[in-house]
């Protein structure tokens, strides 16, 4: 997989938001071309990423769900699946009478405590786990 | 039958298959029976975490550890409040603690959707108000359900027992549902209704669901009346015969239902 240096990563602050569960996070403003065979792995130290920690998480929007500019992740294995989906809430910026829910194998949701790292030892196929995520105005 | 609407013999050929594997994992599902009905519901007791209000002295302090601050809607009337509002936003103090639940699942005939009903009790016997389930409700679904609280736990009577529980709205559940209905719908292939509904709505309310069932429970016999429909067609199953194949004759969802689940064999 390639990899970018910091300051060529145009979604750098997401990135880091997400590898680091910042609560400061924000949507990247630049556009960003989407280039699934290569995926953006930004690192926290340039070069000193282990892959063994990390797994690589695509993101697939379900129906009428915005689709994230960026959808394919690299994921500490311990992150959980709250994390995640309050990386995707804020990406998307959604409102508070939204809900985000998100799939394994279009299936079944996973719990949020539940480890990224686990659903990919379970789920994940082609070196990646694939989630789809649904924004709703559930709960009435 | 309409797309994400499941009806009641399906229901309960998801719940019989959901509960062989609970036996293998003795994860505690039981089908209770109602006396004189053939009706019945998916039961299971558990301990778990919520926040529950603890005592507060005059200034409003708790001697309690590890306690937080919450502001929750409070619908009592507060004597030293010069307004007398019935409703006002209070500073409660609440803690993290064991919580003794007691989880429902039954068929709605109004709503063809599973509905979870709990009940939530402290360990010395107090069962929880609903503000206090209310802040118990997983921090991933918290936000939502402070945006219009009453949308989405409220207390009802219990259909079949006639006593006070805590109940998740299932007025949405289609919307859930959906995904993962039309990609099965998509991809010929079934889900077992039941495990997926449980698994979005389970930890909201401190459920786990072991992700083995996600895995190991099987989907229910494939029968026309309980095929999902693209959302686009007729809301008709495309058999001419309503009547699933393996059962004796389907009476409308409101009626009584064929035998129990607990005449079949384990």
């Amino acid at each position: 997989m390639q990899r970018f240096p910091h300051n060529e990563c145009v979604s750098e602050s997401s990135a880091l938001g997400l590898l680091r569960m910042s609560d400061k996070a924000e949507s990247p403003t630049e556009t960003q071309k989407d280039e699934p065979s290569t995926p953006q792995q930004p690192t926290e130290d340039s070069g000193m990423a282990d892959d063994k920690k990390k797994i690589d998480v695509l993101l697939k929007a379900v129906g009428d769900t915005p689709i994230m500019k960026t959808k394919k992740w690299s994921v500490e294995k311990g992150r959980t699946v709250q994390s995640l989906s309050q990386f995707i809430s804020r990406f998307l910026k959604m409102e508070a009478n939204e809900q985000l829910f998100i799939y394994v194998n279009q299936s079944f949701s996973p719990s949020p405590d539940q480890e990224v790292g686990v659903l990919f030892q379970c789920f994940g196929s082609d070196g990646k786990l694939v989630l789809h995520y649904c924004k709703s105005q559930a709960w009435g | 039958m309409s797309s994400c609407f499941l009806d009641e013999e399906t229901f309960c050929q998801c719940c019989q298959l959901l509960l062989q594997h609970s036996h293998s994992l003795c994860d505690g599902w039981s089908w209770e029976q109602v006396k004189g009905s053939e009706e019945g519901y998916l039961r299971k007791t558990a301990l778990g975490t919520g926040r529950t209000r603890c005592n507060l002295d005059q200034q409003g302090n708790s001697s309690d550890q590890h306690q937080e601050r919450t502001f929750s809607l409070s619908f009592h009337n507060d004597d030293e409040d010069d307004d007398g509002a019935v409703c006002c936003i209070q500073e409660e103090s609440s803690s993290s603690s064991v919580v003794q639940y007691e989880y429902h699942i039954l068929y709605s005939c109004s709503y063809q959707t599973p509905v979870l009903y709990f009940r939530a009790s402290t360990l010395e016997g107090r069962s929880l108000c609903l503000e206090e389930v209310w802040d118990s409700v997983h921090p991933n679904y918290r936000q939502r359900l402070q945006h219009r609280p009453w949308d989405t736990i409220t207390q009802q009577e219990h259909p079949l027992l006639g006593q006070s529980f805590f109940v998740l709205h299932p007025c949405r559940t289609e919307e859930f549902m959906m995904p993962v209905l039309k990609a099965a719908l998509d991809e010929h292939r079934q889900v077992n209704y039941i495990v997926t509904w449980l698994s979005v709505v389970g930890p909201v309310v401190g459920l786990d669901v072991p992700l083995s069932y996600c895995t190991q429970v099987p989907e229910p016999p494939h029968t026309p009346s309980s095929s999902p429909q693209p959302p686009s067609s007729s809301p008709q199953p495309p058999s001419s015969s309503p009547q699933p194949p393996s059962s004796s004759p389907q009476p409308p969802s409101s009626s009584p239902q064929p035998p129990a689940l607990g005449t079949k064999p384990g």
